[in-house]
C-alpha cells in the first residue's frame, strides 16, 4: 500500500475507524471545507467532468481530472483513486493520483491490505488523523518524515450496493485536520464520483458492445456476400452440369442438320456441274446449228438433256435448298436457345418475359433427351408477361423437364401446362414416369439429395430451382404417385412487390 | 447393282443420303446404287422380309427402337446384308451392343463427310462381296468334294434369291406364314 501510495499514507498517522455517525474526534483543529463544497460552480464543474466521462474521452484522463477537481475541492494536498479490476472481487488498480511517482497509475495493489484494501473490504469510510503506527490496520508505512501526512480521508466508491473502488485524499502537516463532517460531505461527493465512474464504465462497455456488434455485423455482411457469391456460383455450376446432361441431345440436334446440309452442298455441287456441262453443250450446239433443230428434229442439247434428267434436277434442287435452309434454321435456333439459357449471371436484371417463349426455348434444348421416350404435349393458357429473371427461370424449367424425361423409361407422355390464377402464373410439368416414393418426397428439395446414378444428377437441381422460385416470391408444388407419374407446379407472382417496373424494361 | 437400305427418323437426312449415294460423278461412286429409305425401323424390317438388301445403314437414336436393336433384327432377317451405323449420338453401351450383337461393319459419326461416307460404303460393299465370294468358292470346293448335298446347295441358292424362303413357317392347319 505505502509503496504504491506514498502520498496517501505518510508516516505518523493516527488511524481511526470512523463509523458514519461517529462523534468528531478532533474537530477543533478542522477547518471547514463547506464553503468550497457549497460552491455551485465547483459542483457544476464536477458534473461536467462526469459528462465528459460519459462521452467516452480517455477514461484515465477523465479520472485524473475528476480527482484533481476533488483534491482541490477538499483543499487536499494530494489524492488517489483505486478501482476494483473488472472480473475480480478485491484486486485494486490505481487509476488516478496526484503527486505520485511515475508508473504508479495502472499498478495493482496487494489484495486486502492498506487503507484502500480495508475501505473496500469493509465498505466504510475512514478518517485518519495523527500517527498511523497506532492503527491496527495492516498498513506498511513509507517513512517520509519531511512531509508527514497529517490528516487523510478514504471513501469506498459504491454503486448500487457494489463497491467498485475507493478514493483517498491527504493533507500534510500544517494544514488543518479533516473532520467527521468533512468525511460525511466527502461521502456525498464520492457517491457522485462513483456514479460518474459507473456511468463511464457502462458507456465504455456499451461502446465496446456496439463496436463488437458492428464488427459482427460487418462479418455477417461479408459472410452473406460470400454466401450469395457461393450460391450464384453454385447455380452457374449446376447450370453447366445440366448442360452436360443434355449435351448429347444438343449435339445430336446440331450434328443432324449440319450433316445433311453439308451433304446437300456436295450434291448441289455435282448438280451444278451437270447444269454447267449442259449449258456448255447447249452453247456449243447453238454455235454449230444456230439453234435450228436438225432435220431429225433433235438438237444435241436435247440429247444431253435426256441424259441429265433436267426434270429431276429442277425438283431436287428446290427440295435440297428448302431442306438445307430448314436445317440451318434449326441449328441457328438451338444455338440461340443455348445462348438464352446460359446467359445471365449474378447481375441479371428483372424483365417482363413471355414464359411460353422461355418454355419453348428450353424445351428445344431438351427435346432430344425426351422425344425418343415420351410424347411432348403443351397446353398453354393465356399468360401475361411475368416479371422474372429469365435465365434463372429457364434453369428451373430445364431442371423440371430433364427430371421428367429421366423419370420416363419409355413410351411416356410429358405435359406442359400453363395458366393464371389471380395474381399468380402457374407452370406445370407433368410426366408419366416412375413417381417419387413417399420416403423421398420430403427430401427432394434438399441440396445434394439425388436418387440418380452417378453422373446423371448433381442433387442440386431441385434445391436450386426451389431457391430460384423463392427468390421470385413463388413456390413449387409436387403431386406424385409411384408408378403413375409426377406433376411439378411452379407458381410465380405476375409482378415483383418492389417498385413498379416500367414497361420500357422489357 | 448395290441395294442400300437407309433408316433415319429425320427425312432430311434420308434425302441427303439418297442424293449422296446416287451421285455418280463423285469419286468413289457407289456402283449402280439402288436406295430404299425409311423413317421408321419397323417399316424397314417389313421391307427386308421381302427384298434383298446388300447394305443397311441406320441411325442410332430413333423413336421405335435404337439402331443396335434394329440392326440385330435386320441381321436375323438377312445375315448377309452388311450393316453400318450413322449417328450423331451413342452411349458406350449402345456402341458395344451395335458391335457385339448387331455385328456392324462401320460406325460413322454425324455430321458425316460425303467422300468418307461413300468410301466407307464402297469398302463395306467390297468387303461383303469378298466374303460372299469366299463362301461361294468354299461351297464350290465342298461341292466338288461332295461334302454338301445338292439339296443344301439348292437351299443356299434359294435363300440368296428370296430371303426367308428356306425358313417357311407352317400354321397348324397347313397354311404358310409369310409375316412374323
Amino acid at each position: 500500500m505505502a509503496r504504491t501510495e506514498p502520498n496517501t499514507m505518510r508516516s505518523a498517522l493516527v488511524l481511526k475507524k470512523v463509523p458514519r455517525q461517529s462523534p468528531v474526534l478532533d474537530a477543533p483543529g478542522a477547518a471547514s471545507i463547506t464553503g468550497k463544497l457549497n460552491d455551485f460552480a465547483w459542483i457544476c464543474a464536477l458534473y461536467e467532468l462526469g459528462q465528459t466521462a460519459a462521452a467516452g474521452v480517455d477514461p484515465l484522463k477523465v479520472q485524473q481530472d475528476i480527482l484533481k477537481h476533488i483534491v482541490s475541492g477538499l483543499d487536499a494536498e494530494s489524492g488517489s483513486i483505486a478501482l476494483i479490476v473488472e472480473g475480480t472481487d478485491d484486486l485494486l488498480e490505481i487509476v488516478a493520483g496526484t503527486d505520485l511517482p511515475p508508473g504508479t497509475v495502472g499498478s495493482r495493489l496487494p489484495r486486502g491490505v492498506g487503507v484502500f484494501g480495508h475501505v473496500v473490504a469493509t465498505g466504510q469510510p475512514l478518517l485518519i488523523n495523527g500517527d498511523a503506527a497506532e492503527t491496527r490496520l495492516p498498513v506498511q508505512i513509507n517513512e517520509r518524515r519531511d512531509r508527514a501526512t497529517h490528516s487523510a480521508m478514504c471513501w469506498p466508491l459504491r454503486v448500487q450496493e457494489r463497491t467498485i473502488g475507493a478514493l483517498a485524499v491527504n493533507r500534510a502537516a500544517g494544514l488543518p485536520k479533516y473532520s467527521v463532517e468533512d468525511l460525511d460531505r466527502g461521502q456525498v461527493l464520492t457517491s457522485l464520483l462513483a456514479l460518474v465512474m459507473a456511468n463511464h464504465r457502462m458507456h465504455v462497455e456499451r461502446e465496446n458492445r456496439i463496436l463488437e456488434l458492428s464488427t459482427l455485423n460487418d462479418a455477417m455482411q461479408r459472410m452473406n456476400a460470400l454466401l450469395e457469391d457461393a450460391q450464384n456460383q453454385l447455380i452457374q455450376s449446376e447450370k453447366l452440369a445440366s448442360i452436360g446432361q443434355i449435351a448429347a441431345g444438343v449435339a445430336h440436334e446440331i450434328n443432324n442438320p449440319v450433316g445433311f446440309v453439308l451433304s446437300n452442298l456436295g450434291a448441289l455441287e455435282s448438280y451444278v456441274g451437270s447444269l454447267f456441262a449442259l449449258a456448255e453443250a447447249a452453247d456449243a450446239a447453238g454455235a454449230r446449228s444456230t439453234g435450228e433443230p436438225s432435220p431429225e428434229g433433235v438438237s444435241p442439247g436435247q440429247a444431253l438433256r435426256d441424259g441429265t434428267d433436267i426434270e429431276f434436277l429442277r425438283t431436287d434442287i428446290a427440295a435440297l435448298l428448302a431442306e438445307s435452309r430448314d436445317g440451318l434454321g434449326r441449328v441457328k435456333a438451338i444455338v440461340q436457345d443455348l445462348k438464352n439459357f446460359s446467359r445471365g449471371g449474378a447481375d441479371e436484371s428483372w424483365e417482363l418475359v413471355d414464359l411460353h417463349a422461355a418454355l419453348e426455348s428450353t424445351l428445344n434444348i431438351v427435346r432430344n433427351e425426351i422425344k425418343y421416350k415420351a410424347r411432348i404435349e403443351t397446353r398453354y393458357g393465356a399468360l401475361p408477361e411475368v416479371e422474372c429473371l429469365p435465365s434463372r427461370l429457364n434453369q428451373v424449367f430445364l431442371n423440371l423437364l430433364v427430371n421428367a424425361g429421366q423419370a420416363i423409361e419409355a413410351n411416356g407422355r410429358l405435359l406442359i401446362e400453363t395458366g393464371v390464377e389471380g395474381t399468380e402464373a402457374w407452370i406445370a410439368v407433368e410426366d408419366t414416369g416412375c413417381g417419387i416414393p413417399k420416403e423421398h418426397l420430403n427430401r427432394i428439395f434438399e441440396p445434394f439429395f439425388t436418387t440418380k446414378p452417378v453422373g446423371q444428377g448433381t442433387g442440386l437441381g431441385l434445391s436450386l430451382s426451389y431457391s430460384i422460385v423463392r427468390k421470385h416470391g413463388g413456390r413449387i408444388d409436387v403431386d406424385t404417385e409411384v408408378g403413375r407419374g409426377t406433376r411439378f407446379t411452379v407458381r410465380l407472382p405476375l409482378r415483383q412487390p418492389r417498385a413498379a417496373v416500367p414497361a420500357t424494361s422489357v | 447393282m448395290a441395294d442400300l437400305l437407309i433408316v433415319d427418323d429425320e427425312p432430311n437426312v434420308l434425302n441427303a443420303l439418297r442424293r449422296m449415294c446416287m451421285n455418280r460423278t463423285a469419286t468413289p461412286a457407289i456402283p449402280d446404287p439402288h436406295v430404299a429409305t425409311f423413317a421408321a425401323p419397323l417399316e424397314a424390317l417389313a421391307y427386308m422380309r421381302t427384298n434383298r438388301v446388300d447394305l443397311v445403314i441406320s441411325d442410332y437414336r430413333m423413336p421405335e427402337m435404337d439402331g443396335a436393336s434394329f440392326l440385330t433384327k435386320a441381321k436375323m432377317l438377312q445375315p448377309d446384308a452388311a450393316r453400318m451405323i450413322l449417328s450423331a449420338f451413342s452411349d458406350m453401351e449402345g456402341i458395344v451392343r451395335a458391335i457385339n450383337d448387331a455385328g456392324i461393319f462401320r460406325f460413322v459419326a454425324k455430321p458425316w463427310g460425303d467422300t468418307e461416307l461413300r468410301a466407307s460404303i464402297v469398302q463395306v460393299l467390297e468387303h461383303r462381296d469378298m466374303m460372299l465370294e469366299n463362301r461361294r468358292l468354299a461351297d464350290e470346293v465342298r461341292q466338288q468334294q461332295d461334302i454338301i448335298s445338292r439339296q443344301q446347295l439348292e437351299l443356299v441358292r434359294l435363300e440368296a434369291e428370296s430371303p426367308g424362303i428356306t425358313r417357311v413357317r407352317w400354321t397348324p392347319d397347313g397354311g404358310v406364314l409369310i409375316e412374323e
